[in-house]
């Protein structure tokens, strides 16, 4: 662990145990740190317990042993220093875009004008402005997840957590909101991490990639990104783009061969 | 035929005017239809031409007797169904948030909602009396179910992953109910207050049947029983705009507290 890190997992072990079912081992001994500004990418065959991990990074799930430390400090619950983007279209349909933006500051006690004075800052950084007052039914899917990255942003998080943002998009829209991601991002700066099983996307958009494999999820390898930034389309293209992906999915293929399996039987 | 395509286009389009003119092409056809019927049946113990209803109405007012039964009806009504939407939505409140009352509170309202509880009416008006105090037992009764039953499904529909999201800005327990779940299921208990509120007016005029000195309901029975129709369906009428009107406000209130869901 270098003195730099901001999030450290420590022996993260989750073990889901239901009344009349066999215990269910989803992560086992997780150990990995994530620097300062350092966008860090998990990847990982269905079933490798990503999404678990997050939520307990993020303080919505307790782990079963080990710990979870931001800034040194033990995660008990969920908090400022975390701030999480999911999957699915998690906002509020009652509220307009800039009051959703505003959400997270509300709850943690500002003022109205003054959230909305921030909400306004980052709706604008997301590329939204003139839509302040709609309504999420009245945005397109990129627009929602959009407003969804901005939510987060304003509480102005330590750590942004992305729990597979892009997974309900069409590939097009996807390839767009990736390069809109890191625009955002190349702004704020913040630590990342990235939840995803698309690996160009992962190796694409992070500095590191942390390989996870299957039942119980637990660290396969860690490999690095060693791609300039700003991060541009070209890059998708090069050899060491290719090859790195490549690496990825060799870790993980036949992990992924077993799930499509199963999923079939 | 142009000119009726627009005009179709025009009756079916938003707005205040055309949900207006919707309205009055509808009673039109009503009272066309209902003229015609009564020109063609001769006995006026069946039916009475829309023209003498009205003019039974107006001799109701005049003396006064439309003036008793309304205040005594709507009145009636109005202490009520407010009651009853409040006893509605905190039992269902309390369903929704308490697992173990659901579980065993859950199954008696059930069996209490499918009791045709109006059928007890007489029973109620043995044991409160001919006044007001049996009136509102049946009406709280038999309209605050529907409002019980969906602000407890709509409090239990709430989407998991919203709840998530609030939980993930560390929202508290309160936060939660007061920015999430309750938003969410607002447009389900008005749908239950209207529903409710249908209800609430069965229940007067049952009510009223069964022992009451004045209200619609009452003056429906004593035209009945003098064969006197053109009185009768004048309250019924009356009746109608009542529940007409009351459905009308709560659509518009739906809208007021739930715009999201206009165009969705």
């Amino acid at each position: 662990m270098t003195a730099a890190s901001v999030l450290s997992v420590e022996s993260v072990t989750k073990v889901f145990s239901g009344a009349g079912k066999p215990d269910l081992v989803a992560l086992e001994d997780v150990s990995f740190s994530v620097g300062d500004g350092e966008f860090v990418a998990i990847v990982g065959a269905s079933g490798s317990g990503k999404s678990t991990l997050l939520r307990i990074i993020d303080g919505l799930l307790p782990a079963t042993s080990g710990a979870v430390r931001v800034g040194g400090e033990a995660v008990t619950h969920p908090g400022f220093d975390r701030a999480m983007v999911f999957q699915q279209d998690c906002l509020l349909p009652w509220k307009t875009v800039l009051d959703n933006v505003a959400y997270g500051l509300v709850i943690g006690g500002a003022k109205i004008a003054d959230a909305h004075e921030t909400a306004r800052r980052f709706v604008q950084m997301a590329g939204l402005t003139g839509f302040e007052h709609h309504y999420p039914h009245q945005l397109s899917g990129g627009m929602r997840q959009r407003v969804n990255v901005a939510r987060a942003l304003a509480v102005n998080p330590r750590i942004l957590l992305l729990d597979e943002p892009f997974a309900a998009l069409d590939a097009q829209t996807r390839e767009i909101m990736q390069g809109e991601l890191l625009n955002i991002w190349s702004e704020s700066r913040t630590t990342v991490v990235l939840i995803t099983h698309q690996i160009e996307e992962a190796v694409f958009l992070s500095d590191r990639v942390v390989v996870f494999s299957a039942r119980p999820g637990s660290v396969r390898e860690e490999i690095p990104v060693p791609l300039p930034r700003p991060r541009t389309m070209e890059m998708k293209r090069s050899e060491v783009f290719v090859s790195l992906v490549d690496r990825v999915w060799r870790l993980i293929e036949h992990e992924v061969r077993k799930a499509v399996e199963e999923g079939m039987a | 035929m142009g000119s009726i395509s627009g005009l179709l286009d025009f009756l079916e389009s938003k707005g205040r005017a055309a949900a207006t003119a919707r309205l009055l092409l509808s009673v039109a056809f009503v009272l066309v239809v209902w003229e015609a019927v009564a020109s063609v049946v001769e006995s006026r113990l069946l039916i009475v031409p829309p023209l003498e209803v009205a003019q039974a109405l107006s001799e109701e007012s005049a003396s006064g007797a439309l003036w008793t039964n309304a205040v005594a009806t709507i009145g009636a009504v109005a202490i009520s169904f407010p009651i009853a939407a409040l006893i509605g939505i905190s039992v269902g409140l309390a369903l929704a948030s308490s697992r173990f009352l659901a579980l065993t509170a859950g199954p008696l309202l059930t069996a209490l909602n499918s009791v045709p509880v109006i059928a007890l009416a007489p029973l109620f008006i043995a044991w409160l009396g001919l006044g007001f105090a049996s009136k509102f037992v049946i009406v709280t009764i038999f309209s605050m179910f529907p409002i019980l039953v969906t602000t407890e499904v709509g409090l239990r529909a709430t989407d998991r992953h919203l709840v998530e999201a609030a939980r993930s800005f560390n929202a508290s327990y309160w936060q939660i109910f007061r920015t999430v779940t309750l938003p969410f299921a607002l447009p389900f208990i008005i749908s239950g207050i209207r529903v409710g509120w249908a209800r609430a007016l069965v229940a007067i005029i049952v009510a009223e049947f069964f022992g009451a000195f004045a209200g619609f309901g009452f003056a429906i029975l004593a035209a009945g029983q003098s064969f006197d129709t053109a009185v009768l369906l004048a309250y019924v009428i009356l009746l109608g705009i009542l529940g007409l009107s009351g459905s009308l406000f709560f659509e518009w209130l739906e809208r007021r507290l739930a715009p999201w869901r206009q165009d969705q």
